[in-house]
């Protein structure tokens, strides 16, 4: 008796699976309050997609486009000093003719050896948008390569080339070498702000890296005292790229100014809440031959 | 709004499905190379400047 119950429930249970699907293909009536729901969920699935597709285009996207750019940008640069009559480099390799800059122009490589020898960006004039989709971009008015004051770059750290992705994995000592026509220059980033004070004592400080680099405020005096290797600002403390950084008035004259680098991009990742800023020195300098590599770049 | 358009794709199901593929590619590129440029200098993400 009881098996034959429970066969016909199971018979019962198919018809009414069966059933069911009938039904489905018959579909139910459309009344107003579904057809809302259903728009607004779909409406809000796809914002989302959107929103993943924003954050595709931004981290890839723009990285293509901006490697073409650059890659335009350094083809330029290259025909020009290949094409050039190139004036030999002054007798002090610390003098130097002013570059003619042109806004949107390269007109620089540089180099950080330490992120690899495949990171090298030509640096162009001007830091609007439109500039930094080439590739990093010098501030109009801060110092030339080489000069005495601050000579400051702005790059992006999340798309367009992301050049200064890294920045913050810069240590003390690590060179920054950036090539004009006619020279090489040797920047080393400055102590970190919790280095400054044991610098003298610190093992790190007799490696052959950090030749010439020291806390500028033991060198040069207490207007360098807020000038360390690594910093981060508010977006409105542009001081950061004044010939002597935090020091809008002029306290020291230009020609005893240092030879500063100063890299600004954006801070945490993904936000501008805050800028992320690296200052370096210029260590050395070398006039630029055929062949010739500094030896600084095959550090790291 | 999908069942719509679905329901509104012109020829048999084969076709149906190349024409939503086509319509999916374009907005994405329409997304992709106009609308996303002209929306990101808008947006606070990739400021890196000082003022």
């Amino acid at each position: 008796m009881i098996p034959r119950v429970e066969d016909d429930y199971d018979d019962e249970y198919y018809d009414d699976d069966y059933y069911d699907e009938d039904e489905k293909d018959a579909l139910p009536p459309e009344s107003l309050a579904r057809k809302t729901v259903r728009g607004v969920g779909e409406a809000l699935i796809t914002m989302g997609l959107v929103v993943l597709l924003f954050v595709v285009y931004e981290v890839y996207v723009t990285d293509l486009l901006s490697a073409e750019k650059q890659q335009e940008a350094t083809a330029a640069l290259d025909s020009e000093w290949g094409s050039n009559t190139v004036t030999p480099p002054p007798a002090d390799p610390n003098r130097q003719s002013k570059l003619n800059l042109i806004e949107g122009k390269a007109f620089a490589k540089m180099y950080i050896p330490v992120f690899g020898n495949d990171w090298k960006f030509s640096v162009v004039e001007g830091t609007t948008d439109k500039h930094l989709e080439i590739g990093p971009g010098h501030y109009k008015d801060t110092a030339q390569p080489g000069e005495a004051g601050n000579f400051a770059i702005a790059g992006h750290r999340v798309g367009k080339g992301a050049p200064f992705n890294d920045l913050d994995l810069l240590e003390s000592c690590n060179a920054v070498v950036v090539q004009t026509q006619t020279q090489w220059f040797v920047y080393r980033v400055l102590p970190m702000s919790s280095e400054v004070a044991g610098w003298a004592s610190n093992p790190k400080a007799k490696q052959p890296a950090c030749a010439g680099v020291a806390p500028l405020s033991t060198t040069l005096g207490d207007a360098y005292a807020k000038t360390v290797g690594q910093e981060i600002v508010l977006p409105t403390q542009g001081e950061v790229i004044a010939p002597i950084p935090h020091q809008t008035a002029a306290a020291v004259p230009a020609d005893k100014q240092a030879r500063l680098l100063t890299l600004t991009t954006c801070h945490p990742r993904f936000s501008d809440r805050q800028r992320l800023i690296v200052h370096a020195i210029e260590t050395k300098s070398y006039p630029v031959a055929d062949g010739f590599v500094p030896p600084e770049m095959t550090e790291g | 709004m999908y069942g719509w358009i679905w329901r509104h794709l012109p020829g048999p199901l084969y076709l149906r499905v190349v024409e939503a593929v086509v319509l999916v590619v374009g907005i994405v590129a329409l997304l992709m190379f106009v609308v996303f440029p002209w929306a990101e200098p808008k947006l606070p993400f990739n400021n890196v400047t000082t003022q």
